[in-house]
């Protein structure tokens, strides 16, 4: 098994070598590969959950440009979404969870030194998980959550930032005349934009998002997949997706993992029409999995 | 190619019919070119009515496959070397059918040329159409067996193939000018050979599709050139 490199350039993403025949660079995505600055770096990581017995992951290498959306792939139990969660400590949660080797920073900062907040890291880090979960509470106090919460008391600057996220979120049209209204009262797709809505309140430099549409109908999906891809311009996006062409339609990078590694990481357009390892093949095109 | 089938059977199955459909077409374009050449060698007109007749398969199997691939596109979204099969497979059916259709016109060209008398030169017809038919064997052999190699092979034979056409067409001009009871015949000749050189012009493109789907690197109006600088 081939294992993802880290590629010494911080502004270009790893080349695989081929496992089974002539390594080829697809030549139409070539100025591509000048990519966005790293913004995430995962340095040789690998993790456990039951104090370091076994490795869900194994020593993973990845940089995620700034201002793109990467997507993570691969089956059920791979450890796509432990990676995801390891980029805003969610798995902090777990007490026999442990990074047993390597790091991960962001921006520079390592996510893990002992004075990193962990509660602030997630007013930077946002998620948006599977299924919806808007608090109990009216659609403007959902998204003036997490403001308040970080100390914002000026009524006029929440009221801005709520229009402001909502329109961000594509929610504004369909809510701003009910803004008062309970959050539960919205349909999934709208409660989906709300979650959303509520991330970018705070002004994360990430977003991370985990299957974000396997609730949703394909009206709802659209919405938000067009989203993703307005998203990008502002924010870093992390997404972990079963839906290969969801996959294909909204992100620029796709990275595939397998019990545990990282097994290949290219752009995205290379990587479903030409990836550069056999078993990454076997995955996107339904022969395993 | 891949050792493991797709956990979709219907995907499996629609993805070997749609190959198995180019090969049958292939088969029918081989044959059909094969038969228009032999009618006008063989002054035997009832060959050239087959090739005329058979046209008919290869343009309903150019629709067949085209209507297939469009079917797997839509039903299971297919990537990578599936994707790139389904679209070589769209592509090498119109090469076919374009192949079928230069042998439709050889055989109404000898034809006419059988209902004159014998000129000899009819006989350079022969080496031209040996070398278009081997590009045009081999390039469907590399698509059905996975063998970039051997498609590498057709550019250096197509180049022969455009000198064997060239010296033939400067034949017949000149002996247009010498022998101008037969000039008519000549003429058509020159249109046969012409079309023989276009044949292995598509047969190189079903090359070039075999190498897309092998490699995944397109290679069209780079050449060979185009793999050396992916492998750097």
């Amino acid at each position: 098994m081939v294992t993802a490199q880290r590629n010494t350039n911080m502004h270009s993403i790893p080349n695989q070598p081929s496992s089974n025949k002539t390594s080829s660079r697809d030549l139409t995505v070539e100025s591509e590969q000048e990519g966005n600055p790293a913004l995430i770096e995962v340095d040789n990581l690998s993790f456990s959950y039951d104090m370091g017995k076994t490795d869900t992951l194994k020593h993973i290498n990845l940089d995620i440009p700034e201002n793109k959306v990467t997507a993570f792939i691969g089956p059920s139990g791979c450890g796509k979404s432990t990676l995801l969660r390891c980029f805003n400590r969610m798995n902090d949660t777990i007490p026999t969870a442990k990074i047993t080797g390597g790091g991960i920073k962001i921006m520079g900062s390592d996510l893990y030194a002992s004075r990193v907040d962990s509660i602030l890291l997630r007013k930077h880090v946002g998620m948006v998980f599977q299924k919806s979960n808007p608090f109990p509470k009216s659609i403007y106090e959902n998204v003036a959550f997490g403001l308040r919460i970080a100390g914002e008391r000026n009524r006029s600057t929440i009221d801005h930032a709520v229009e402001e996220s909502l329109k961000g979120a594509a929610l504004w049209d369909e809510v701003k005349d009910r803004l008062k209204e309970p959050a539960l009262e919205l349909s999934g797709g709208q409660q989906q934009r709300l979650c959303i809505a509520r991330t970018i309140a705070v002004q994360p430099s990430v977003i991370l998002m985990d299957e974000p549409c396997s609730a949703l109908d394909p009206i709802a999906t659209a919405v938000i997949e067009e989203l993703i891809t307005k998203l990008r311009e502002d924010y870093t996006v992390v997404i972990v997706t079963h839906n290969m062409q969801q996959a294909t339609r909204v992100s620029d990078r796709t990275a595939f993992f397998y019990l545990g590694e990282l097994i290949e990481y290219d752009l995205t357009s290379k990587l479903f029409t030409n990836p550069s390892i056999k078993q990454t093949e076997e995955y996107i095109s339904g022969r395993f999995g | 190619m891949l050792d493991l089938k797709h956990t979709l059977g219907d995907f499996e199955d629609s993805l070997r019919n749609t190959r198995k459909s180019v090969l049958t077409m292939a088969s029918f374009a081989q044959q059909n070119l094969g038969s228009a050449v032999n009618g006008l060698l063989q002054r035997n007109e009832d060959l050239c009515n087959d090739a005329i007749a058979e046209d008919e398969e290869v343009n309903g199997l150019e629709r067949s496959i085209d209507q297939g691939g469009m079917e797997i596109l839509m039903r299971f979204n297919p990537v990578a070397t599936d994707l790139r099969m389904v679209v070589a497979a769209m592509k090498i059916s119109t090469n076919l059918e374009r192949i079928a259709d230069q042998a439709v016109n050889i055989a109404r060209r000898s034809r006419k040329i059988l209902k004159k008398g014998h000129v000899a030169e009819t006989a350079l017809v022969g080496p031209i159409y040996e070398i278009a038919s081997g590009i045009l064997h081999d390039a469907i052999k590399s698509f059905s067996e996975d063998d970039p190699a051997l498609a590498l092979t057709l550019f250096e034979r197509d180049v022969e193939l455009d000198k064997l056409h060239k010296r033939a067409i400067k034949k017949y001009t000149s002996l247009m000018e010498e022998d101008t009871e037969n000039l008519r015949t000549y003429l058509n000749l020159i249109f046969i050979v012409k079309c023989l050189e276009r044949v292995g012009d598509h047969a190189k493109n079903i090359g070039e599709d075999a190498i897309y789907v092998s490699e995944g690197t397109d290679i069209r109006h780079i050449g060979p050139s185009a793999l050396e600088e992916d492998e750097e």
